[in-house]
């Protein structure tokens, strides 16, 4: 690891400082990520600016038809929030599924989705359930975030401080296990929700990104049996040494399937 | 769960002593050491799988803050040290020999720690920075700027044995540094004409890294004064590699102290001499302060040695009443860059017919260098990749053929009569129930209810298939141990032997054996190894020879401490020592207890009035060349599950009845059998050293690549011992270390064949990935974007 | 997409070869150092004491522990935060300490393997690997006692197989093939229950 100077601010404003002031700096949340990285030499700043201290970014509330979670709320906390399990099912589903009990226990919503890894779990629910990250700044619809390979909206010195998830009438949330890393292969996430059916897949592509044909086979029926006759082209898939782009194809079909039998259990 | 221990003794499942140190956080492994002033090393590691070093400009480096000095292999060579030498056969007198067929000797290379010509593998050690601080050392290793001429590389097993392809020495006319033969062609010949099935395999077992838990790491300390080096590190060796550190340092043996304390796990990959332990001790000398290096787990991957890669074209004769008539094929094995150790094409070989009635066999066996890591034995070195070929040629034969899987394997088990029995490769087996223990096997993991629960299965959309192997192994390694007992007068006992534990539990074992035979009380025995300043002989731990050498010197030793308390007694009570017997601790006279041993101690200390010969602490030694192997074996029984939309397997049952001759710790010795399960599930299923062909680049590169097993892709395991005593260890015992491992590549492969056989798919490569088996559903090609597309073609082996 | 592992794809999306051959130059590494990246002090309380020292912003949590406190029980077994050998608890929950900056838990409650025991009386979980030699080599056992312990905080004293086997996603070993290690824990959960 390179050497950097370490901050830790304990409010919003002086986070927002810090990492504006220096063009090296970068914002640490649970660091699941970016510490690996770090450690790899695959990355050098001269700041980091750990947010674990801006208590008001942790945390999550149901207001209205919407679920609140900040930022800094860890993946444990969201897996086991009575408000979430009742809200939105698959996203404790979902969060109680990232990495390994240990790394739940430190990462955290706003470091998966600002670092944007396109095998990370939580993107698949901003996108499927069209939710709305919030930052300092701006409210950025989730459709509109994620921009490319660990790429997203974000502008230098913003900070995400929480998500906005609409509450859909179900969601269900299926992944294929990476068998050593235990990030996603291929992650669906699946919300019924008014305005219609969203498909997110992620793992699959260089960003996470919706699958509109399973959409609109849903929106006629939706039943892990509309999607039979659907087939994805495993053209511009990703392919690596764990799955080629022709099983991710495979398996997007597939685990759209049983996203929507889960969607359908609760 | 376990039957709880009602003594101490041998047979008894006692919960281990080295446990307290271990679950409390007070283990000692190399990294947990250090010592005052140290420094630390980073390595700079090759990017390129072949290449010209064409320079190394080290200023950079140095101008870093904290870095001490930065050295390379013109250095080492400035200071005239050498190589390190390679051993690269076993020469048990048990173990069959290889000699290349236009008898020239086979081509074998020192290798220097860190290279002057060329790097061959990525990952390979070109320079070592060391600094202050670890952080400092990583810095300046950054700072290394190493001129290369990237050359082309070849890294897969059977494209290294081309003639045209890139070499890995320029020494040698070619990557295969030996081609040998073993059997006799001739009547293999005949026995293939008369037969009425022939089962044909062409395969590839890939290479697995070992990874211990434990990173490796090194401590060098050197004194000036003396002119003496002391290592302290993570190994399986104490003697054979302070021998391999002195040659290096080019110093006398007597000036190198090696010092083993917790190893975090081995496998075989730690057994041999690594490049870094000669660095760190020679970098101390150098900066004039201990050296620390501890490799992180990337480099594990990269740098340490791994294991298997063996590709095997092999075919199965059988009559039509499915008796076995021959066996015939090629193996080639992987050295990676190293001519390190042709174990894999000779305990790779010299069981392959394994337990059954073979009448005749001949293989051409070849070792070849590529542009990988160096590879060693891991695990069972060898058996586990040929024992697999062999139970999937009996299942191949068996659904060509249509014969039944238990009863084909029955027919042809050799049976107790016919024991000894002499293998087509010339190996003698000693002794065994083998048809007892595979029927044991079968009806532990009740194959006959298998059916039901098939069809149970499917109601639940899922496949569930059922495969049995067994397995026979050589336990050969360093044929010579010691071991010195001293009795002391309060009682206590200390063994120094010269195994090593990494795991295994020797502190717990060896003292249940002092237990039984001197009848000390298990808390009194004291384990002392891995320090070369008090550990003059013994080979360490491998090819199961801890408790079975481990065993003999203890016992020896242990009679002829009692014979010396019979004297003592004898004189101090005025009888002959016929007269006196020893039992649980007390030396007896007319039937009653007279003397304890630690009474003999305390007497043989204070009194002046004994002979001089039985003056003097009460201790006694073994130093003893044991030049017969065990032979271990057994059968599995593995049943799975698939689910045939996406290809996952599940490992639902798993039942292992392994012979171990006598079992001293069946607590220990389950466990071990558990482990071993796991490694070959893992090889079976999961891992992969996978090198890309086109850049010779390790991708499974790190943990988040390199998939091991997890406890959720294992079940409980039912495991049972069976003790049929080895007529080749005096106290009847068998290796039990490995009979996890070498049957599971094969039994977890045949289950899932069985369970994929209703689409029509007869073999599976490994690992059995979830894509390889959704793809086999699905008539694809298997190996697609998996293993290295030169397998598809044809290249003939033979 | 070309055929290429994780974590190297990763390296490659970011600008970095696996190896890399160079980065910064020399003068901008000594000018970094002399601009004083300044040793920030850090305090924490491990196993009851409170403990100090000055350290890099880049020390790791498991370095602290190890490097300067010396409490070596704590081991480091991967990079990537896959193995879980140098799980410690801060503040009453289970994190991997080779994936935390020391600087980042200043003011923590720090406990790890060397702090269970109550004397000479072994942690329950402790004595529970001991009893079903839920361990061989022993270096992963600390993370996985740690890990365990952890695992009872979260979904209780009840423990069956299923339940263990997935919650211990994080922690590798080598040695057991985790049979015994599932068996410890089970009985170590139902142990931890207050009587």
């Amino acid at each position: 690891m390179y050497d950097f100077t370490y901050h830790r601010p304990e409010s919003l404003a002086q986070a927002i400082e810090l990492v504006s002031a220096k063009c090296e700096a970068k914002l640490l949340a649970g660091g699941m990520s970016l510490l690996p990285a770090l450690k790899l030499r695959l990355a050098r700043y001269s700041d980091l600016v750990d947010l674990k201290a801006v208590s008001a970014l942790e945390g999550g509330r149901r207001e209205g038809d919407k679920l609140i979670i900040g930022a800094m709320t860890k993946h444990a906390a969201v897996a086991a929030s009575e408000v979430v399990r009742q809200a939105i099912p698959a996203l404790a589903v979902l969060a109680g599924g990232i990495g390994d009990p240990l790394v739940r226990n430190r990462g955290t919503i706003g470091g998966s989705i600002a670092n944007a890894d396109p095998a990370a779990d939580y993107p698949s629910s901003v996108l499927g359930l069209g939710a709305t990250v919030i930052t300092n700044k701006r409210q950025i619809a989730g459709d509109e975030f994620f921009t490319g390979l660990f790429e997203t909206a974000l502008q230098a010195g913003e900070i995400i401080t929480a998500v906005h998830f609409p509450i859909p009438l179900c969601a269900g949330y299926a992944k294929l296990l990476h068998p050593a890393s235990r990030f996603a292969l291929v992650g669906i996430f699946v919300a019924k929700t008014n305005a219609g059916v969203r498909v997110a897949v992620t793992g699959a592509g260089s960003s996470v990104f919706r699958f509109a044909d399973a959409e609109e086979a849903l929106n006629a029926d939706f039943s892990p049996a509309a999607l039979d006759q659907i087939s994805v082209d495993a053209d511009g898939l990703n392919s690596d040494i764990h799955a080629s782009a022709e099983y991710r194809a495979h398996a997007i079909v597939v685990f759209a399937k049983r996203a929507v039998a889960s969607a359908l259990s609760r | 769960m376990h039957r709880a221990a009602t003594s101490t003794r041998i047979g008894q499942p006692v919960p281990r002593k080295e446990d307290m140190r271990l679950i409390t956080g007070k283990g000692r492994y190399a990294d947990d050491l250090n010592l005052d002033g140290q420094a630390y090393a980073a390595m700079v590691r090759s990017p390129h799988a072949h290449a010209t070093i064409r320079s190394i400009d080290t200023k950079a480096a140095l101008a870093v803050p904290g870095v001490l000095s930065v050295l390379s292999g013109f250095d080492f060579l400035a200071d005239r040290l050498s190589p390190i030498p390679n051993k690269t056969f076993s020469v048990h007198p048990a173990e069959m020999p290889l000699i290349n067929t236009d008898g020239t000797p086979a081509f074998n290379i020192p290798d220097y720690p860190l290279p002057v010509d060329k790097v061959r593998f990525v990952g390979e050690a070109v320079a070592m920075v060391i600094a202050d601080s670890i952080a400092a050392a990583k810095d300046g290793a950054e700072q290394v700027v190493i001129d290369y001429e990237p050359l082309p590389n070849v890294t897969f097993t059977v494209d290294a044995a081309a003639p045209d392809a890139p070499r890995v020495r320029d020494e040698h006319s070619s990557n295969v540094c030996i081609d040998a033969q073993a059997g006799d062609a001739e009547l293999t010949e005949i026995a293939f004409r008369k037969a009425a099935h022939i089962a044909k395999i062409k395969t590839w077992i890939p290479r697995v890294a070992g990874s211990p838990m434990e990173p490796r790491a090194a401590v060098g300390e050197y004194d000036p004064q003396t002119g003496r080096y002391t290592i302290y590190t993570c190994s399986g060796q104490t003697l054979r590699l302070r021998r391999d550190l002195a040659i290096v340092l080019n110093v006398p043996e007597t000036n190198v102290r090696l010092v083993i304390r917790d190893v975090g796990g081995n496998f075989g990959t730690r057994g041999a001499i690594f490049a870094e332990q000669p660095l760190v001790a020679w970098a101390a000398r150098r900066v004039g302060r201990p050296v620390k290096w501890t490799s992180e787990r990337s480099e594990v991957l990269v740098s340490d040695y791994q294991g298997r890669d063996l590709a095997v074209e092999a075919e199965l004769a059988v009559d039509k009443d499915g008796n076995f008539l021959a066996m015939r094929g090629s193996n080639v094995g992987n050295l990676g860059s190293h001519t390190g150790n042709f174990s894999m094409v000779q305990k790779g070989l010299e069981i392959m017919s394994s337990i059954y009635r073979m009448p005749a066999a001949h293989f051409r066996a070849r070792a070849v260098l590529s542009h990988t890591a160096p590879t060693r034995p891991y695990r069972s070195s060898g058996r586990p990749e040929v024992i697999y070929v062999m139970e999937r040629l009996i299942d191949t034969v068996a659904h060509q053929a249509g014969f039944d899987r238990v009863e084909l394997r029955l027919r042809n088990l050799v049976s107790q009569s016919e024991l000894p029995y002499k293998n087509p490769f010339g190996m003698v087996y000693d002794s065994g129930d083998y048809i007892g223990v595979m029927k044991r096997a079968v009806e532990l993991g009740d194959w006959n209810g298998f059916a039901a629960r098939k069809a149970e299965a499917r109601k639940r959309g899922r496949c569930r298939g059922i495969g049995v192997a067994n397995y026979v192994d050589t336990a050969t390694g360093i044929p010579r141990e010691k071991a010195k007992l001293t009795v002391y007068p309060n009682g206590c006992v200390d063994v120094v032997i010269g195994t090593v534990s990494n795991g295994q539990g020797h502190e717990t074992s060896f003292a249940q054996l002092i237990n039984e035979w001197l009848g000390v009380p298990f808390d009194m025995v004291r384990l002392i190894t891995g320090d070369t300043d008090v550990v003059d002989v013994g080979g360490g731990t491998h090819s199961g020879r801890g408790m079975r050498l481990g065993s003999i010197v203890i016992w020896h030793a242990s009679n002829k401490i009692i014979e010396k308390g019979k004297q003592v007694v004898g004189l101090l009570l005025q009888k002959s020592p016929s007269e006196i017997g020893f039992a649980d601790g007390q030396f007896t006279a007319q039937g009653g207890p007279v003397m304890s041993l630690a009474e003999v101690a305390a007497a043989m200390n204070a009194r002046t009035d004994l002979p001089q010969e039985l003056r003097g602490p009460l201790l006694a030694e073994c130093d003893e060349t044991v030049n017969d192997a065990g032979f271990p074996y057994g059968c599995h029984v593995c049943e799975v599950e698939i689910d045939p939309e996406m290809g996952f397997v599940e490992i639902v049952r798993h039942t292992t009845v392994d012979d171990v001759g006598k079992a001293v710790n069946p607590l220990i010795i389950h466990g071990q059998t558990h482990g071993g399960i796991a490694q070959g599930v893992g090889q079976a299923l999961l891992e992969h050293c996978f090198y890309d062909a086109s850049t010779g680049q390790l991708l499974a590169g790190s943990f988040m690549d390199y998939a091991m097993p997890r406890a959720d892709i294992l079940p409980f395991f039912t495991t049972e011992i069976s003790e049929v005593p080895s007529t080749t260890h005096p106290l009847g015992m068998r290796p039990a270390g490995e009979g996890g491992t070498t049957p599971a590549l094969g039994v977890v492969i045949n289950a899932i064949v069985d369970a994929l056989s209703e689409f029509g798919v007869t073999h599976m490569e490994m690992p059995a990935t979830p894509e390889r088996i959704w793809r086999a559903i699905r008539g694809k090609p298997q190996r697609s974007r998996i293993v290295p597309d030169s397998i598809e073609q044809e290249i003939s082996l033979r | 997409m070309p055929l290429i592992g994780r974590r190297s794809w990763a390296a490659r999306q970011l600008g970095f070869s696996e190896f890399r051959e160079d980065t910064a130059s020399p003068l901008e590494r000594a000018a970094n150092v002399a601009q004083g990246m300044h040793m920030p002090i850090v305090s924490m309380t491990v196993n009851g004491a409170l403990r100090s020292a000055e350290v890099e912003g880049r020390t790791l949590l498991v370095q602290f522990l190890r490097d300067y406190l010396h409490l070596t029980g704590t081991h480091v077994g991967c990079d990537t935060s896959q193995c879980g050998a140098c799980t410690v608890h801060v503040d009453g929950v289970a994190i991997k300490s080779c994936t935390a900056l020391a600087v980042a838990f200043d003011g923590a409650v720090v406990t790890t393997i060397e702090g269970l025991q109550d004397g000479e009386r072994l942690h329950p979980m402790q004595q529970a690997f001991h009893e079903n030699h839920g361990l061989q080599c022993g270096f992963c056992t600390p993370g996985m006692i740690m890990s365990a312990i952890d695992m009872v905080r979260r979904c209780g004293h009840d423990l069956d197989e299923h339940t263990i086997r997935r919650q211990l996603d994080g922690n590798l070993c080598r040695c057991t093939g985790y049979h015994n290690i599932v068996l410890a824990i089970r009985s170590g959960a139902a142990a931890m229950r207050p009587r």
